[in-house]
């Protein structure tokens, strides 16, 4: 491909400080004034020198074990994180998914849940407005909107939470085992969402545990263990890589 | 560009409404605590002695002021951490969860002047174009000193919570070291030089003349404010560069 990526990653490296005592408070640190120079812990690498070229239009898989690094590398690419070293380079409007309804608060409407949400996520409030009957459409939701959150069940809110995610007009978008919502039937509406994404042209990151997620999406993946990539290439090999651990 | 001016205030409505959620007064809470707080010491204090209408006038706006004043520097001192659920999940401009904690208080103040207006029909004061303004200023002096402070203290809370209990005890010292409750022509010579240190000092004063006792304000009087706005603002940009420079690493604090 001769066209220029629109997420590139060089060299990224990622470590956290990872204390091998409990949280000191002042008294601690009167018995033992060294602490005040030297906190006993290491720093612990999660992710090791990452390279990744994701170009415009690319489906591209992430899989990787629990603590694998995959949270960690999506929030640098989202701007979260910053990387200890290394590079991010992001050419285009960004939506990262990293969690359904950030910001939603139990106490607010479903309404203002709406606006809330929706504003956080980047969007503009003309426009939610103009997609408001549509975002309630889809969540199927209609004649809960004045309820408080807190009384939706919790399929409801995710589905509240998804379908004001999908209103975000963005060229990538980075999902977080967001799949994984709702009943067959809404799961279905939202596998169209995707594949919508798809035909759009728009580059689309997702993390996932299911290898048949990575398989109808997804063009290519990466296997990520202990910080590096351990495959690339093919959704096949991946998914085998991923199940071999 | 980030849909900036909204979400500044999607995070203002959502906090004001919240804040008295479920609450049977609600928003008359706003108004009550000052109220409260004003008839407590007026009554104390009007049989002690003796007061005029403009000091009964002027400890109620000094109250006020008081109240945005640690209201806005308790509730910025928090912001980041009270949003730490979306902090780390979106980037978007993190100051802004500090200017809408802090411009909540400013809008407490606001209602809060409505009652002032209230009392003002009861014990009339003595205010003028050049009073409003001069009071506009020493306002507008404070909610940038207090923007200033919480952009600094907001990210030092993260990692130090001791950071919440010491500023109440700084509040209240610095709620007596400014004249709200006393005069400053009822203190000595010595300790009235130490109180007049203090900025809020002198911004509750001039706050003060410019709604109460207009009739006395001079030229001087808008250099001194003038003065301190400079500082504040000074306060304002310190804050300012310290957040831009420890920001990208927050949401690793948490």
């Amino acid at each position: 491909m001769d066209k220029k990526p629109i997420i590139q990653l060089k060299n990224v490296k990622k470590s956290f400080f990872l204390p091998h005592e409990k949280h000191d408070t002042f008294i601690e640190y009167a018995t033992n004034p060294m602490r005040l120079f030297k906190r006993a812990g290491e720093q612990y690498e999660v992710l090791k020198d990452i390279d990744m070229e994701i170009y415009p239009g690319e489906f591209v898989g992430i899989m990787g074990r629990n603590g694998s690094g995959k949270s960690t590398l999506l929030k640098i690419i989202a701007g979260i994180y910053e990387p200890t070293s290394g590079k991010v380079i992001v050419n285009g409007k960004m939506v990262p998914f990293l969690e359904l309804g950030v910001g939603f608060n139990p106490e607010l409407s479903g309404r203002e849940n709406v606006y809330l949400n929706g504003i956080i996520l980047g969007m503009k409030k003309d426009m939610l407005k103009e997609k408001y009957e549509q975002i309630v459409k889809f969540a199927e939701l209609e004649k809960f909107m004045d309820a408080p959150l807190k009384n939706y069940s919790s399929g409801m809110q995710v589905r509240l939470a998804f379908s004001i995610a999908i209103m975000a007009d963005a060229d990538i978008y980075i999902l977080d085992e967001v799949l994984a919502v709702g009943d067959v039937a809404f799961q279905e509406k939202c596998f169209n969402v995707f594949r919508e994404y798809k035909k759009d042209g728009k580059t689309v990151i997702l993390v996932t545990h299911s290898p048949q997620s990575v398989k109808d999406f997804c063009d290519r993946a990466v296997f990520l263990k202990d910080g590096v990539f351990q495959q690339t290439g093919s959704v096949d090999e991946v998914i085998e890589a991923y199940i071999n651990g | 560009m980030y849909n900036y001016l909204e979400l500044l205030w999607q995070f203002i409505s959502t906090d004001f409404k919240l804040r008295y959620k479920n609450s049977y007064l609600g928003i008359i809470w706003i108004i009550l605590k000052p109220l409260a707080m004003f008839s407590v010491i007026y009554v104390i204090w009007s049989n002690i002695f003796k007061m005029d209408e403009s000091y009964k006038m002027g400890l109620l706006l000094g109250i006020m002021i008081m109240n945005m004043f640690s209201e806005a520097i308790l509730m910025g001192l928090t912001s980041l951490m009270s949003k730490a659920g979306v902090i780390l999940k979106i980037k978007f401009p993190r100051e802004v969860v500090v200017f809408s904690a802090v411009t909540i208080s400013l809008i407490d103040f606001m209602f809060n002047m409505i009652v002032f207006l209230i009392f003002s029909i009861f014990t009339p004061i003595q205010t003028s174009l050049l009073g409003v303004l001069l009071f506009f200023l020493c306002i507008l002096s404070i909610f940038l000193l207090t923007i200033g402070v919480s952009l600094f203290l907001s990210v030092l809370f993260i990692k130090l919570r001791d950071i919440h209990n010491l500023m109440i005890v700084i509040l209240q010292l610095v709620f007596w070291m400014t004249p709200v409750y006393y005069t400053l022509e009822m203190l000595p010579e010595n300790l009235q030089n130490i109180i007049k240190l203090n900025p809020l000092t002198l911004l509750v004063t001039y706050a003060r003349k410019g709604l109460i006792t207009a009739n006395t304000i001079r030229f001087d009087d808008f250099i001194q404010v003038g003065i301190v706005l400079a500082v504040c603002l000074l306060v304002f940009f310190l804050g300012n560069m310290f957040f831009r420079k420890k920001v990208s690493k927050i949401a690793e604090y948490f």
